[in-house]
């Protein structure tokens, strides 16, 4: 058994993939039409092998979980980078709106932003060893 | 910064843009509800959410629309009106140019998938990570939505993705 999936709801996907690739930086990896929607799933462009899933919120009970997390502040999940400083700055450049600047929080830095689909997302820099 | 207090005022503004009851409600007032000027909340919101409140109380009425065209309730012109759109034409632009087909070709096609009426079919409320699996299962539902704007949306500005 792997973990190489993880998902964000969004509230839509076109916006979504726009954002995640054009302003994250992700790259595009599937995009399959699904019906009523597709199947749209991200990858890092920093190498390993997990897909991150765009999958609608359609569902009333996913985008009140959704409006539930963003009312209360908490990300929806969180993105590890080698740079914190230099990644709040440059999407910040990008109209990016942080609900946390870099802080340290005990050895780890993070920050919050929002992803323009309706979710607070965490980022977040490991000590040095 | 967005700060907790102007994080909780864009989210109570958009849910305001999202309430049937609150259609008619001006751009202005709701701005002014979420205490700032028309200027800086279209701006903030359009940063946070991805939409600027006009596009977002927009896509919120047509996929309110087209659930309620799924479930069989009432003609096109009736679902129009009672999502808040003023003319069943400019409603059915709206739909043809989001979902790539006009709300009576959406509703001919979802009508024999209806279970049971009045409940909605499974693929219009995917649970998590539900379309891997309907990617597979559902050959019926597989004709993608470009295909369908093609063929049925005559302008040749209609397509999926917002501008």
């Amino acid at each position: 058994m792997r973990i190489r999936l993880n998902s964000v709801l969004v509230d839509d996907q076109a916006k979504a993939l726009a954002f995640y690739t054009g302003t994250l930086g992700f790259l595009p990896s599937q995009d399959i039409p699904v019906g009523e929607y597709r199947w749209i799933s991200v990858r890092s462009p920093e190498g390993g092998d997990a897909e991150l899933t765009l999958e609608p919120n359609a569902n009333p009970a996913a985008r009140a979980y959704q409006q539930a997390l963003f009312e209360q502040g908490i990300p929806l999940t969180a993105f590890e980078v080698d740079d914190i400083h230099a990644e709040y700055r440059r999407l910040r450049n990008a109209g990016v709106e942080f609900t946390r600047e870099p802080m340290q929080a005990g050895p780890v830095w993070i920050a919050v932003f929002a992803d323009t689909c309706g979710n607070l997302i965490q980022i977040y820099q490991l000590p040095a060893d | 910064m967005l700060t907790r207090g102007m994080r909780l005022r864009l989210h109570r503004a958009r849910q305001l843009l999202a309430d049937p009851d609150a259609s008619q409600l001006a751009l202005a007032d709701v701005a002014a509800q979420a205490g700032m000027s028309p200027f800086h909340f279209i701006r903030r919101f359009a940063a946070v959410f991805g939409d600027t409140p006009h596009q977002y109380r927009i896509r919120m009425r047509l996929e309110r629309a087209r659930q309620l065209l799924a479930l069989g309730e009432g003609s096109v012109t009736q679902v129009a009106l009672s999502v808040g759109f003023e003319s069943p034409a400019g409603f059915s632009t709206a739909f043809c140019r989001r979902f790539g087909e006009p709300p009576s070709a959406f509703r001919r096609r979802l009508l024999p998938a209806l279970a049971a009426p009045g409940r909605m079919p499974p693929l219009l409320v995917p649970g998590c990570l539900a379309l891997m699996t309907a990617a597979w299962s559902s050959p019926q539902f597989l004709q993608s939505a470009s295909e369908r704007s093609a063929a049925q949306c005559r302008s040749p500005s209609h397509h999926r993705s917002k501008p």
